[in-house]
């Protein structure tokens, strides 16, 4: 078959990040080409790459084959679109003010005749193409599974968040697109909805349209594509059929992560399974446990406008535990965390951190009690001097002998920060951002720390001293509770863990009856 | 309440009366419809006042200096200010949000202090007398071009201009995904909104006798950015219904008009934080989240997350 | 013209210390306070009117005219910037309320003669006016040709004074450092245990002190006092000056300040009155145009 897209050795960095390193595959016309790989493998970026959002810095991007081909690296988007690549994006882009059907309008702009001049002359006879149009928009809001009768004079913000994806797919569809690239469209949906957008994609492909679909849900994926290419890191690791895809052992371990080397490699659901709890039994062990934790957490609930990104997730730590909370991408674990922190508000539920209330308590107020939070992405203040960073973190506290000490001290644990003390912390590399994230979190002198992902982004090595570092902490007393994408890294450290998958808590037990247990694995790679 | 008791029992005394109000209100209102026209593109330029500047002083300076007629000085005037729109839109629009709104008042003050009180042919800071201005005749094309401009514009917001204005308004992003190139279309805005402006200047000299360069500075295009902001901007109406409200306001409210400007400045706060749609426009009130809410990084947050 | 330049110097501090307001609250807040000129002529007329009404001595009437123009500051956070905030409006809509203010504030004056509700703030309705004569203590010196007045002497060292202290605040203290980092990110500040609002409320308070100590100045220097200086005087060339900056740049706005009292000096002298007004915003359109980031913005990359 030709190849309808073609990317040869493709590279673009970011101030010095390889975010796509030396890319190269094709997409058959017809086909479903799947493009997975975690978080910050470069995969978005490698959509803004073809659709002309980012400018390429190397390497061909060409659509269509022989002499009808066109270069598609030095053209702006909206040129893209126009020779027929239609994309959605990973956070919805919709015009959320726009009804259902101006959306589509919108989006059938590449094909629409300028009619200026007709519509301040409404002559009954030029109506006619006005109704053609709107007729062909609801056909493709069909096409998508919405009602036009019901969604179509809708707000598109109005709708509810399944219903929002598709309609962003329709709008795609209007451009009459040879390909359609879709960006995680099944991001934060539950099982039902992921099968109905799975049921669509097939059905588009049907129709004729080459498709390629960017997901983190392996599930999805390895359902619908029957050709898959992996990226970790910038560079493709592996590509292929889905099969041999997901049995490639450098594509599990990028997905799951790598034990510390000493212990070998290893894959979850290779030992014999001990004894496991249920999804049901985990609500009733919640009811009986006792109510002096450190953290209880009790059938929260969070929405952010049309997605429940939570869903009734009741969880405790003891002091002194090291807790972990795992699952894929999108299953609502920063969001847990940031409801702890009181950044965002539970619609629902309570949480109580010792006697304080945290959905109603004042954010610096909690980290004055001493529940402290090193966010996702590290959040280090990048023109701020590394020392700056440091001292901020002690905001919350008056006594400033005792914090001088401390910092002097935790420049001598991380001799890497003490000798770049007057840098701004935007020069830092990433591993050495996540240090200081973890040192300036340390420095509010936490009861309980909550980690967010501090192994994303990071190479092998750094993720190695990451988790020691966390060892200590914990060894010096300070409660952990731990996001994780990396699965077992993560069970190796914790006491407990919990399973999260599409803002529900799948699986619960201790980290090593969680390593042996197959269904952990089936979480990330759908198997 | 005069106002209104004259208004229902004796309308002819009424209009007599008020000639001159209903003459500035149709001029406010093809003013705030020039800044709907950008704005609903998702872009807040300040640069009317400037842009019915040179509308005004084409349109008079060519009265005095040319044999040529009213009407043809008055296209001249607009059709300068749409080309004078073009030029500044080459540079200006690249800019985003309040940094487009600075460099438009630059622009227009620069145009007022630089241009006009230095070019002898615009009188200077005497301004330019216009003796042939017909103060009552002035008002019948006024009142005829408003309804026609506010037709034809409410009809390009139905086309696949207008369709496409929208969409850049709601996410430029998203816009030039489904193959609409940005700068274009909102370079049409642009000079649209200069021509309208231009064309209101133009009128408006004809129903004063004197050009008064003061009346063309960036007070004078915020007050244009209230009539939109407070009538509304999600349909060309909003404008019309704001110009004619704040415009007519003073004389409603005799008592209060030397109060007027805290008047008008309490209903745009009113406005802005209560009903950010407008007074026209559909919807209710805004609500404001309460207090332990902190709902000031949405923005940021989702900013940070589609990086 | 070596007084001319000094006149640049003087003038340029009053553009200095009205635009570090200016520029501070963009910095941290991330919108335009409009209300700013309305603050700065309320600093030159509450002075006003507690030394020519009330009777106070210059010195002190100055300290609660400052003070008062920080609460000020405050009001225009609590009805103009918080309530958006809270609604996650889009920063134009700060730009609208910020302007509804200044027209309240400037209408206020405006109207209020004798025997009005606010005779006890302003009696010379729009009419200007200066301190009365021996109010300000204002002993002249002759140094090597030049005039030197003692109050603009005073001038001059209280804003240079002012903005060294500001900056060494932002630069060396912890409350500085917050500030940073609430200008940076709004999320990880918080998550740092700091309390936004109150630093944005304290971020209007001193916006606004400076604004009205700027304003206060301005009336003292040239003798004018009324209801329009902050509109007519400052805002447009407060706003070059911010711009000529770097956004947001307080090191910026403060050579900025110094850059336009020159260029407007020079101007003067040169082509006279009228070249002179147009001269800040055909700079201003400039500067957006061709640099964005400000004149100084590749080497003033902080914000603050």
């Amino acid at each position: 078959m030709a190849a309808l897209l073609q990317l040869t050795e493709v590279r673009r960095d970011f101030g010095g990040v390889k975010a796509v390193d030396q890319v190269s595959f094709s997409i058959e016309a017809g086909g479903i080409f799947g493009l997975i790989g975690p978080n910050g493998a470069g995969k978005t970026t490698l959509v803004n790459l073809v659709t002309g959002y980012t400018p390429p810095q190397a390497g061909t991007i060409r659509l269509g084959d022989g002499s009808a081909s066109a270069e598609l690296g030095r053209q702006t988007p909206d040129a893209i679109a126009r020779l027929g690549v239609a994309r959605t994006f990973q956070t919805l882009r919709l015009y959320r003010n726009l009804t259902a059907f101006d959306n589509v309008l919108a989006g059938m702009h590449a094909r629409r005749r300028h009619d200026t001049l007709r519509q301040i002359v409404p002559l009954p006879a030029f109506r006619h193409e006005a109704k053609a149009r709107l007729a062909t928009a609801s056909r493709l809001l069909e096409r998508v599974g919405l009602r036009p009768s019901e969604h179509g004079p809708r707000r598109a913000g109005t709708l509810s968040y399944g219903d929002q994806r598709r309609l962003e797919v329709a709008r795609a569809l209007a451009i009459e697109p040879r390909l359609l690239i879709l960006d995680e469209p099944a991001a934060g949906m539950n099982p039902v909805e992921k099968d109905r957008v799975r049921d669509l994609i097939k059905q588009l492909n049907a129709d004729g349209l080459t498709i390629l679909l960017i997901d983190h849900d392996m599930r999805l994926v390895m359902g619908v594509c029957q050709q898959i290419a992996v990226l970790n890191f910038g560079r493709k690791i592996a590509d292929g059929s889905p099969a041999a895809v997901s049995a490639d052992p450098e594509v599990i371990t990028a997905y799951l992560g790598r034990q510390a080397e000493k212990k070998g490699a290893h894959v979850p659901g290779a030992e014999a399974p001990l004894s496991l709890a249920s999804p049901h039994a985990t609500d009733s062990l919640a009811a009986t446990e006792p109510g002096s934790r450190m953290l209880e957490v009790r059938d929260l609930e969070v929405t952010y406008g049309a997605i429940r990104a939570v869903r009734g997730v009741s969880f405790g730590i003891d002091e002194g535990e090291i807790v972990a909370l795992i699952g894929a991408n999108g299953a609502g674990k920063t969001t847990i965390l940031n409801t702890l922190s009181g950044v965002l508000r539970p619609s629902s539920g309570t949480a109580r951190f010792r006697n304080l209330d945290l959905a109603t308590t004042s954010p610096d107020r909690i980290v004055r009690e001493g529940l402290a939070q090193v966010p996702e992405g590290r959040e280090v203040l990048a023109r701020l001097s590394v020392r700056e960073n440091l001292e901020l973190g002690a905001w919350v506290r008056r006594d400033a002998s005792a914090v001088r000490r401390e910092l002097a001290a935790l420049m001598e644990r991380f001799p890497i920060l003490g000798q770049r003390r007057d840098l701004p912390a935007g020069q830092l590399s990433g591993g050495e951002q996540q240090l200081l994230a973890i040192a300036r979190g340390l420095l509010a002198r936490p009861k309980l720390l909550l980690l967010d992902e501090p192994s994303l982004g990071l190479a092998p090595q750094m993720v190695d001293a990451v988790f020691d570092v966390i060892r200590e902490i914990h060894k010096d007393g300070v409660t952990i509770l731990l996001v994780e994408q990396n699965a077992l890294r993560a069970l190796e450290v914790a006491d407990r863990a919990y399973v999260v998958e599409t803002g529900r808590i799948l699986l619960r037990g201790t980290g090593a009856e969680l390593r042996q247990n197959p269904q952990v694995q089936k979480a990330y790679l759908g198997g | 309440m005069d106002f209104f008791i004259q208004l229902f029992t004796d309308p002819v005394t009424f209009y007599n009366s008020h000639e001159l109000l209903l003459a500035q209100i149709g001029i406010n209102a093809i003013l705030a419809i020039s800044l709907f026209v950008t704005f609903y593109s998702g872009q807040l330029t300040l640069a009317n006042a400037g842009f019915m500047a040179v509308g005004a002083y084409t349109t008079v300076i060519l009265n005095l200096y040319t044999p040529l007629p009213l009407p043809l000085d008055i296209l001249a005037g607009t059709a300068l200010a749409g080309a004078v729109g073009f030029l500044v839109g080459l540079p200006v629009l690249r800019l985003r949000g309040i940094f487009l709104a600075i460099a438009t008042i630059g622009f227009v003050e620069a145009l007022r202090l630089g241009v006009i009180l230095n070019v002898p042919i615009t009188g200077e800071g005497q301004g330019l007398k216009n003796p042939s201005a017909d103060p009552l005749g002035g008002i019948l094309p006024i009142i005829v071009s408003l309804p026609i401009i506010a037709y034809i514009v409410w009809r390009l917001t139905k086309t696949k201009l207008g369709h496409a204005w929208a969409a850049i308004r709601e996410d430029e992003l998203a816009a030039s995904s489904n193959g609409i190139n940005v700068p274009v279309y909102k370079m049409i805005a642009f000079v649209i909104g200069a021509l309208l402006a231009g064309y209101a200047g133009a009128l408006e000299t004809h129903i004063n006798f004197f050009v008064d360069p003061t009346e063309y500075s960036v007070t004078r295009a915020i007050q244009i950015l209230t009539f939109a902001v407070a009538g509304g901007t999600t349909n060309v109406i909003g404008p019309i219904v704001g110009a004619l409200f704040l415009t007519s306001l003073p004389e409603i409210i005799r008592q209060a008009s030397a109060y007027r400007d805290v008047v008008n400045g309490v209903i745009l706060i009113l406005v802005i934080i209560f009903r950010p749609q407008g007074i026209v426009g559909g919807g209710g009130f805004a609500l404001i989240r309460p207090r332990w809410w902190p709902a000031s990084w949405r923005r940021r947050g989702r900013a940070a997350s589609a990086h | 013209m070596t007084q001319q330049i000094l006149n640049a110097i003087f003038i340029g501090s009053i553009y200095a210390l009205f635009a570090v307001g200016y520029t501070l609250v963009f910095g941290v807040l991330d919108v335009l306070n409009l209300a700013h000129s309305a603050v700065f002529m309320l600093g030159a007329v509450i002075t006003y009117s507690l030394v020519a009404l009330h009777g106070f001595p210059f010195i002190l009437a100055a300290l609660v005219a400052v003070i008062a123009c920080g609460f000020l500051g405050l009001l225009v956070e609590y009805v103009a910037l918080r309530p958006l905030r809270r609604r996650g409006a889009p920063p134009i809509s700060a730009l609208i309320s910020t302007i509804g203010l200044a027209l309240i504030f400037v209408a206020i004056v405006e109207q209020a003669t004798p025997g009005t509700l606010f005779s006890w703030l302003w009696q010379d309705g729009a009419n200007s006016v200066r301190f009365p004569s021996g109010a300000v203590p204002n002993p002249t010196y002759h140094v090597a040709g030049l005039t030197l007045e003692g109050t603009k002497i005073g001038i001059l060292v209280t804003s240079v004074v002012l903005m060294l202290v500001l900056g060494y605040v932002i630069k060396y203290t912890q409350v500085g450092r917050a500030l940073r980092a609430v200008a940076e990110n709004r999320r990880a500040a918080t998550l740092l245990g700091i309390n936004v609002d109150r630093i944005f409320s304290s971020t209007l308070f001193v916006s606004s002190a400076l604004g009205g100590l700027a304003g206060l100045l301005f009336g003292l220097a040239l003798s004018d006092i009324s209801p329009y200086i902050g509109r007519d005087q400052v805002e447009l060339k407060g706003l070059a000056v911010i711009v000529l900056g770097g956004m947001g740049s307080i090191p910026g706005a403060v050579l900025g300040g110094y850059l336009l009292g020159l260029i407007e000096v020079l101007a003067f002298v040169r082509f006279g009155s009228n070249v002179e007004a147009g001269v800040a915003f055909a700079a201003l359109f400039l500067v957006l145009v061709i640099r964005p980031q400000g004149l100084f913005g590749a080497r003033l990359r902080e914000r603050l």
